[in-house]
Formats: structure tokens, C-alpha cells, sequence
């Protein structure tokens, strides 16, 4: 039998202040970085990517242990609240705290998902930039075996993950129309024994879609992944075809797709020339006009074809920047107006910086996506870390080779010393500049796009253009969503993820 | 409404548990007899008891009987009663009613400040608990859903896992609803043990009152509550226990409450469900009103901002104890009626409006305690 | 202060660390050949001398004092935060990556009046 303990003072109420916990004035800091956003503020972000904008001066106060409880009452709440410092020693949420950077890196639970199969190099447009290396269409020996897709497929079911995504990639992928038939046929019969869900992208220019493929398509729920630079001015220019008409095939591409598969099975990415730098506006609207809702704002890598049309590709990233910027204002436009229309890119920052929830973008992750997230079987067999490191290839660098579908084992390739040294430099936690960089949680490491522009894989930030570009990115975006609750409230549009 | 009635006892040894009949040939040893003039003609002595609002006890020597009881109006066919040796006849569950809730224990070992049941500290468990193993096998099977409240439940130690599998194997088609400040679940084996009963209608309802642990146990009452009930959330996350959190609106909780939303977001996305209330002018809320009390209308860009940031997110958010004219038109899809049927009241306003079967209402003892905004809509 | 086209701060060896001193200077050198010394045994010299490919404007070498300046107490402050948050911070991650083996026990009691605890029921 429980003896009644009562007290009658227990239940007596008690003043805000007899629930302080606080000891002595003191307090702990608990891991954090920090940035100077502008003149008047800072940002403050934590083991896990929250954030606090703050006045300038906030961190200075903070560290020298001069924040009053009784001064700052409702920052000294946000700081406790988010894991910026801590009454004890030991926090007492800790175990919660792991369980949301757990939450964070879990993207890393199922490895390897993303499996591009170069079909084919072979292509019959000239894009100036292109990055792949096309060889003109009637060179066969230039197409996947269907043995080295057959290895491939075999590779891919060794991946630890359940969900698996399948990605013909070219030269034109269309060319080897047959070769994916194929592929996905013998994908779709394994898969249920490996207990794996599939899901098929075919990146095409779409001049090749015709109504059988896309049925082929729509019976095996294939997305179609298709190239729109902006309107036909800049489109036609950038991705050249003997009969200049690049623009209209693709449009037409376009509608013949959705109207076959449906309007979400159907998406479009751009690349940025030079060109393209000029009309940033007019390429948002031509998405617009063309009835996609988000855009892909991307920079030119400097790989491929790219690399060697030098005059027409080279810029600085202060350009790039400029002009996504003035793209991005046009976005906003349509959103004020009350229009969902998205970018991409800032959507992947946006959910790292507003949700708690595991993003396992390639570029931009941190280990990197090299190996632990993409693998890429070239149409010869060969097996690289990422599409960059097989474009390297093209131009005779191997440094991300990795092994070839007829001579090395899984472990080999995703196991071997070459995979690991690149992981290993690929992890921004402890990279010279990134170590100490606010934005750490946002960004990532791309230890092969450093290799290619700086010589090697660790990089040098200062003069890094994948630097660069990201922290005046996501510094631009956090500066955007402190100034207006409206823009706060059209990314939170943007990040959701539940329906 | 009334729950409970009295009268005199006769032949009753601490307490007795059944069903209610006004039907004297449906003879169940499992039922009183309600015999509301007078006797009845014929036999009882297989019933449980008898309940009479005759003063007349002369007639049942061994029968457990409770006379002079001025009315049975509230009790309806079927209802189950608790009869008590000091004669006090308490409505356990009602047929006819959506709002059953088992009241666990008085005990809790928090002291909110708008708490709507002041705790009692005297251990009530063991005696709740037979009334309880008795009682729930009497509910009939195709009880929608069903309360467990207190006081705080978990208080009750195995036997409120005991309480638990009782409800899971007599109730397979109900929903249960647990309300608890979840702070026992810090310590990992509590949640463990809900865990091994595998009870997939169990839903636990949680409240959270702040992001910021100090002014969360402010409103409790209570030390490094606001911890053990972040804490009690994840172990109970661990095992795929399915819970709600509750936030009730005042002026102590108003403040933080979008930087709560949004706590909530980043720290139990998992939540099944998260509840806004408007707060119940009962128990001890009279007497700390001047630190609670905050009139719905000012509060409502606060409540605003947080329910559609939430929803925005995809979570499943309602808010309840809030009448629609106070309400803007673009939050009105997250009202609820919410308010139980025996404390569900509306003002005289109310008769003339046009959204009145559409509206939540007030609590009873709101009537007097209400927002300055209430107005009918024409 | 400004010299010659070259940038000096003198910066005291007690009040900002190696460490801090590196990282700052780290940032400079897409711009400036960076140096480090010992003036005495209490003070560093920096110095940051424009690089002849790098189009330094010399009306901006006072803002880039500005900035150095700013930038080294920035990165004192890091240091201090990454010294003293270092054991959390593995603590972190270390139970990130564990199955909750290493979890805390909850602080204070379940504070029932009538003596309800967890830690000693039948569970």
C-alpha cells in the first residue's frame, strides 16, 4: 500500500522564477557556427542547421558569457530552445539533439540509389557546352552491351537500399531506344526477389519521342527527364542542330510526353550559357509559359565539350549570380501573385534550412554524393564516382575511374581504396574553410568538381567557384526570408514535403 | 447534465458495477433495476440491485439497494453505473453520448494552472482500478471511442498497462484516447512496456505549453516537466506509439506560441495530430485567471500563424473551444466540435445564428467567461 | 595600419590564438600573399601583401584593414566556441550514431506526491 506522502505546500503556485534552472548567471555554449550576413546582422546555425539571425554583436555577447536571462529574455528562450547553449554541462535534451542530427545524415542509411546507365554517347545535336563528349550517330560500337547492362543491373541490386533510381543518361538516350527496353525489363523482373522498388528516368532532348516509346514509357511509369534552356533565342543557340530547330522539337517533345504520361511524369532542366546569362527573365517565363512550375537554375560544369568551347563558356561566378538573382526576383513575382512557381536549388537549401528532415541531393551533400548516393556505368563498361568523373574520362583524366563492369567486384567499386580516399576529403565537417563555415549544414563537398578546376580533391575555398556560389546563395536566402515574412512564408510553400 | 445522483444504501460492501434497465423482465445479473415509482410487481432478486426513488426499504433484505434517489432522468437504457456504499450512484458510461472518458485516477504529479481537474493527493487507484476490470467488460463493443484522463494516468504504474490491455482485448473496435503529461515515458522502459502491448488504436494525448522549458514548467507547475515530457515524446516516437500534442491558449503560453509551432515541426514531426484549445474557465483556472485569462480575439494572428504553418507542413492540426465568430473564415476548417455533450452550452446569441450547427460552442462554465466577440452570424 | 601598399596588424599572441590567426589569414590568399610573424614574444605581426594578378585597388587596402581586423576577433570567437563545445560535439555524434545505448537518464523525478516512480515499478 502507497503511503500518502502529502504535502499540502506542493501544490502551492509558484512565480515564473522559481522554475529557473539556471545556476549562477552561468551558461555553456553549445556547438554552433556563425556568419556576418550583412552590416546589421548574423546568423547563427547549429549542429543541425537551425538557425537564429541575430544583431551583430549577438555572438560576441554570447561567448564572452555576458547574456542576461533577465535582459534578453525572449533570445536568451531561443538560444535554450535551439540548442545554442545550455544551463548544464550536459544538456538535458542531448539524446533528442543526436536523434535530429541522426534524422539529418540519414539520407547515408540507404547508400548508393541513384544508377545512371550511359545507354549510348552517340547524339546528333552540337551543343556547344555539352559536357558528355557526343560522338555523331551512325558509330555503333559507341551503345551499351547488353552484358555490361546486365553486370550493371546485378551491381545495382547489391545497393543496400530499398528504393532504387534508374537513370538513362547519353549522348541521346533515345538512340538506344532498344537498349533500355531492355534494361528495364530485366530490372523490373529481378527487382521483386531483391525486394528493391524501382524508379526509370530517361534524360532525353526529346527530337527522337515518338507515341510507342512514351507508351513503353507510361506501362513501366518512366519519367521523362528533358533539356528546355529558355525561349527558342537562346535555346536554339545553346544546343545546335543541323536543322536549328531544337526549340521545337523539344516543345513539341514536351506536349506529346504529357499528354501521354501525364504533366508530373514530365520535367525539364537548363543549362547556362553564356548566352543564357543575358536573359535570366525571359527563360523563367518561358517555363512558365511552358507549364512547369519549377525551375532548375543551374551553373555550366567545367567539364566536356564545355571546357573546350572556352571563349563561349567560361564566366565568372559573380555573373552566374547576378543572373540568378534577377531569375529568382521573377520567381518571387509569380509567388507574390499567388502563384506556387519554385527553384529548385533553393528549394534543397530551403528544406535544409527549414525542416528537419534527411536531403540527399548529390551536389551538395556532405559526405558527398560520389559513390554514396550516385554510381555511373559508362556505355563501355567502365564505372565512375559521378557524372563528372566520367565526363574527366572523356578528356583522358581517370583519377575517378573506379573500375570496370568486366574486371571488378561490387566491393571493389564502392569499397575500394579509390572510393574511400574520395569520401574521405568529400566530408565538409573537415575541410580547410568549411570547417568553421555557418553554412556548413547547407552545403557539401565536391571533391571531383575540385580536382577538375583546382588540381585537387580537397580544393582551395578562396578561389573555389562551387564556394562561392553557395554561400552568396544561401546567404542571399536567408538575408531574403529575415526581411520579409512573405518570402519566409512562400519557401515554407516550397519545402513541403507531406501531402 | 448530471453524472451522478444519491440515495440511501442498503446491503452494498464498497461498491457495485452494472448496466441500468427500467425493464423488470430483462432480468441480467449484470443490471440494476431502476424502479422509479414505487416496486416493481414482480421478483428481482436476479438482478444486481435495484435503484428506486421509493423511501420505502423495508421490502429487499439481502438485495443491494439504493433508495430515495430523487431522480434517474439522466441515465438512459443501457448506461453503466458505480454504486457506493455511502449510496452515491456514479454515471461510468453513457450509450447515447460520443464523450466517455475513464477517469483514472485524481492523482497527478503536475498542477497546471489551468488545470480543469485539480489533482488529489490520495492514491484512489486500487479502488478505481477493480471498478475499471469490472466496468469495461460491460461497454458495449461498438463504443466509437473512449477517454482515459486523470489526473495523470501513468501514475497508476503496471496497472495502468493492465487498465490498457483490459480496453484492447473487451474494446476491438474502439478508438482509445489517453491523456497524459507524458513525463513517466522519459524513463524508457515505460515506454517500452506500451510499446509491448501493441495496441494500435491507442493514441496518447500530450500537452506542450512552450519551446522554452521554463516557462512550460511555469504553467505546470512543475520541475524539469518540460523536459521529461520531451523526452517521454521520443521514447514513445522509438517504439511508434502514436501521439497528439495539445497546446491550450492563454496568456502565459500566447507569447511563444508561433515559436512553439514551429518547435513542434522540427522536434516531433512524427505527432499524429496537434490541438489548439481555447481555455476552460473551470477547476483551478478561476483563480489564476488575472495570469491566464487573454480574450480569443487578440490572440488570433498568433493562433493563425501558427495552425497554418503547421498544416502548411502537411501535420494534421485542429483547433478546438473556439466559437466560429471569433474565428477568421480562412481557420474555420480547423475547427472542431470538440466540447462533450454534457458540458457543451451556447449564449443567448448564439440561438439567432445562422452557423449554429456548424459551431463548437462554449464550455458550460465559459458561459460566464467568454470572448467580448462573440456575435451571431445573420 | 597601411604601409607601403602592404596591410599590418599587430596582434597580441594572449588575446588571439594561432589557430584563429591561421583560419583568418586562410581567406585572404585568393587576394594577398599572407605572412606571420613574432615581433616579440607577445605579439604577432600580419601582414597582407597585395598579389600583382590580383587587381587590388589601392583606395581598398583601408577596407580590407577593416575586414581583417573584424575577421580576426570572428575567428578568436570560433576558436573559443569549437574549444569549449569540442566534447559535446563528439558526445554529439557519438550518440547520433549509436542505438541508444549511451542515452542520458531523465533528469529530476517524477515529483508524485504520493510516491509514484518509475525507476522502481514492476515495468
Amino acid at each position: 500500500m502507497i503511503e500518502s506522502t502529502v504535502d499540502r505546500k506542493t501544490r502551492k503556485f509558484r512565480e515564473l522564477n522559481f522554475y529557473d534552472q539556471q545556476e549562477e548567471n552561468q551558461y555553456f555554449l553549445l556547438p554552433f557556427r556563425f556568419h556576418r550576413l550583412n552590416d546589421a546582422k548574423e546568423v547563427l546555425v547549429n549542429e543541425v542547421g537551425d538557425h537564429l539571425v541575430a544583431s551583430a554583436g549577438t555572438v560576441q555577447l554570447l561567448v564572452s558569457k555576458q547574456l542576461s536571462k533577465i535582459e534578453y529574455p525572449e533570445l536568451y528562450g531561443d538560444l535554450i530552445a535551439n540548442f545554442f547553449i545550455s544551463e548544464e554541462q550536459i544538456p538535458p535534451l542531448i539524446d533528442l539533439y543526436a536523434t535530429r542530427y541522426r534524422t539529418k545524415k540519414s539520407f547515408l542509411d540507404g547508400f548508393t540509389s541513384l544508377h545512371i546507365f550511359v545507354i549510348s554517347l552517340r547524339c546528333e545535336h552540337t551543343c556547344h557546352y555539352c559536357q558528355v563528349s557526343r560522338v555523331t550517330q551512325d558509330k555503333g560500337t559507341f551503345d551499351m552491351s547488353l552484358e555490361h547492362i546486365d553486370k550493371g543491373i546485378d551491381l545495382m541490386m547489391r545497393s543496400p537500399s530499398q528504393f532504387l533510381t534508374m537513370e538513362f543518361q547519353g549522348g541521346e538516350a533515345l538512340l538506344a531506344f532498344d537498349n533500355i527496353v531492355y534494361a528495364v525489363t530485366r530490372a523490373k523482373e529481378l527487382a521483386p526477389a531483391f525486394g528493391k522498388e524501382i524508379n526509370y528516368v530517361i534524360c532525353t532532348n526529346l527530337a527522337l519521342i515518338n507515341e510507342e516509346m512514351l507508351g513503353f514509357c507510361k506501362e513501366n511509369s518512366i519519367l521523362i527527364s528533358s533539356s528546355l534552356d529558355g525561349p527558342s533565342y537562346v535555346h536554339n543557340q545553346n544546343r545546335h542542330r543541323p536543322e536549328k530547330n531544337s526549340y521545337e522539337m523539344t516543345v513539341k517533345g514536351i506536349e506529346l510526353s504529357r499528354e501521354i504520361l501525364g504533366k508530373d511524369r514530365v520535367s525539364a532542366l537548363m543549362t547556362t550559357s553564356n548566352l543564357s546569362l543575358e536573359y535570366p527573365v525571359e527563360i523563367v517565363e518561358e517555363y512558365y509559359n511552358q507549364g512547369f512550375r519549377s525551375i532548375f537554375l543551374r551553373p555550366i560544369s567545367p567539364y566536356g565539350f564545355a571546357v573546350k568551347n572556352e571563349r563561349k563558356n567560361k564566366y565568372e561566378t559573380e555573373k552566374f549570380l547576378s543572373f540568378y538573382k534577377k531569375a529568382f526576383a521573377r520567381i518571387l513575382e509569380y509567388n507574390f501573385s499567388g502563384e506556387f512557381f519554385s527553384e529548385d536549388y533553393a528549394t534543397i537549401i530551403l528544406r535544409k534550412i527549414l525542416t528537419p528532415f534527411p536531403v540527399g541531393y548529390v551536389d551538395l551533400n556532405s559526405p558527398t554524393g560520389a559513390i554514396t548516393n550516385v554510381i555511373v556505368f559508362n556505355y563501355d563498361g567502365s564505372v565512375y564516382a559521378s557524372d563528372e568523373s566520367r565526363m574527366l574520362a572523356e578528356m583522358k583524366d581517370y583519377t575517378f575511374k573506379l573500375g570496370h563492369l568486366d574486371t571488378h567486384s561490387y566491393e571493389e567499386i564502392f569499397y575500394g581504396e579509390q572510393a574511400q580516399k574520395i569520401v574521405q576529403v568529400g566530408t565538409n565537417e573537415s575541410l580547410p574553410g568549411c570547417s568553421d563555415c555557418a553554412f556548413q549544414s547547407y552545403c557539401g563537398a565536391d571533391p571531383i568538381h575540385n580536382y577538375a578546376t583546382q588540381g585537387d580533391m580537397i580544393g582551395y575555398r578562396p578561389t573555389s567557384s562551387f564556394c562561392h556560389k553557395n554561400m552568396e546563395i544561401i546567404r542571399y536566402l536567408i538575408e531574403l526570408m529575415d526581411s520579409d515574412k512573405n518570402i519566409e512564408q512562400i519557401f515554407q510553400s516550397w519545402v513541403k514535403q507531406r501531402t | 447534465m448530471l453524472l451522478k445522483t444519491r440515495g440511501i444504501s442498503l446491503n452494498i460492501r464498497d461498491h457495485l458495477v452494472g448496466k441500468v434497465t427500467r425493464d423488470p423482465l430483462k432480468i441480467d445479473a449484470d443490471s440494476f433495476l431502476i424502479c422509479e415509482s414505487g416496486l416493481p410487481p414482480m421478483t428481482v432478486n436476479n438482478f444486481l440491485g435495484v435503484l428506486t426513488s421509493s423511501d420505502d426499504s423495508g421490502q429487499f433484505q439481502d438485495l443491494p439497494t439504493v433508495f430515495g434517489v430523487p431522480t434517474f432522468e439522466h441515465l438512459a437504457e443501457g448506461d453503466i453505473v458505480v454504486v457506493s456504499n455511502d449510496g452515491i450512484i456514479n454515471t461510468f458510461y453513457r450509450v447515447d453520448s460520443f464523450h466517455n472518458t475513464i477517469l483514472a485516477t485524481e492523482r497527478c504529479n503536475s498542477n497546471c494552472l489551468m488545470c480543469s481537474q485539480p489533482p488529489r493527493d490520495k492514491n484512489d487507484i486500487p479502488r478505481l482500478y477493480d471498478i475499471y476490470q469490472r466496468a469495461i467488460p460491460l461497454i458495449p463493443k461498438d463504443c466509437f471511442e473512449l477517454g482515459v484522463s486523470g489526473g495523470e494516468p501513468t501514475l497508476m504504474g503496471e496497472l495502468f498497462f493492465s487498465l490498457l490491455e483490459t480496453l484492447k482485448e473487451n474494446l476491438p473496435e474502439t478508438e482509445i484516447h489517453v491523456l497524459t503529461n507524458g513525463r513517466s515515458f522519459a524513463w524508457n522502459a515505460m515506454a517500452e512496456r506500451l510499446a509491448e502491448i501493441n495496441f494500435d488504436r491507442l493514441m496518447l494525448g500530450i500537452p506542450l505549453y512552450a519551446d522554452y522549458y521554463q516557462i512550460h514548467d511555469y504553467i505546470v507547475q512543475a520541475k524539469n516537466a518540460f523536459n521529461q515530457t520531451m523526452l517521454g515524446l521520443h521514447n514513445l516516437a522509438r517504439y511508434n506509439q502514436r501521439v497528439e500534442i495539445r497546446v491550450v491558449l492563454h496568456k502565459q503560453s500566447i507569447p511563444r506560441l508561433v515559436k512553439l509551432s514551429k518547435y513542434i515541426f522540427k522536434n516531433l514531426p512524427f505527432a499524429e495530430h496537434v490541438t489548439f484549445m481555447g481555455l476552460e474557465y473551470i477547476g483551478y483556472t478561476p483563480h489564476n485567471i488575472d495570469k491566464l485569462w487573454i480574450d480569443p480575439h487578440d490572440y488570433i494572428e498568433e493562433l493563425g500563424e501558427s495552425v497554418e504553418f503547421l498544416a502548411g507542413q502537411g501535420m494534421n492540426v485542429s483547433i478546438y473551444n473556439t466559437q466560429l465568430c471569433v474565428l477568421p473564415e480562412r481557420l474555420w476548417q480547423y475547427s472542431r466540435k470538440s466540447i462533450s455533450d454534457w458540458k457543451n452550452s451556447y449564449l443567448p446569441e448564439c440561438e439567432r445564428c445562422s452557423k449554429l450547427d456548424d459551431c463548437g460552442g462554449l464550455f458550460t462554465w465559459n458561459l460566464k467567461k467568454h470572448s467580448n466577440h462573440i456575435k451571431a452570424f445573420i | 595600419m597601411v604601409k607601403d601598399g602592404e596591410i599590418l596588424v599587430f596582434a597580441d599572441f594572449n588575446l588571439y590564438s594561432k589557430d584563429a590567426v591561421f583560419k583568418c589569414l586562410y581567406w585572404f590568399g585568393d587576394k594577398f600573399h599572407t605572412g606571420v610573424s613574432f615581433i616579440d614574444s607577445n605579439t604577432y605581426c600580419i601582414s597582407l601583401r597585395p598579389l600583382s594578378i590580383a587587381n587590388v585597388n589601392s583606395d581598398d587596402l583601408e577596407l580590407y584593414l577593416q575586414k581583417l581586423e573584424r575577421d580576426l576577433i570572428d575567428y578568436q570567437l570560433r576558436d573559443t566556441i569549437a574549444r569549449e563545445t569540442q566534447n559535446i560535439r563528439d558526445l554529439l555524434v557519438a550518440k547520433a550514431f549509436s542505438n541508444g545505448e549511451f542515452d542520458e537518464d531523465p533528469p529530476g523525478d517524477v515529483s508524485d506526491p504520493v510516491g509514484f516512480n518509475p525507476n522502481l515499478a514492476s515495468v
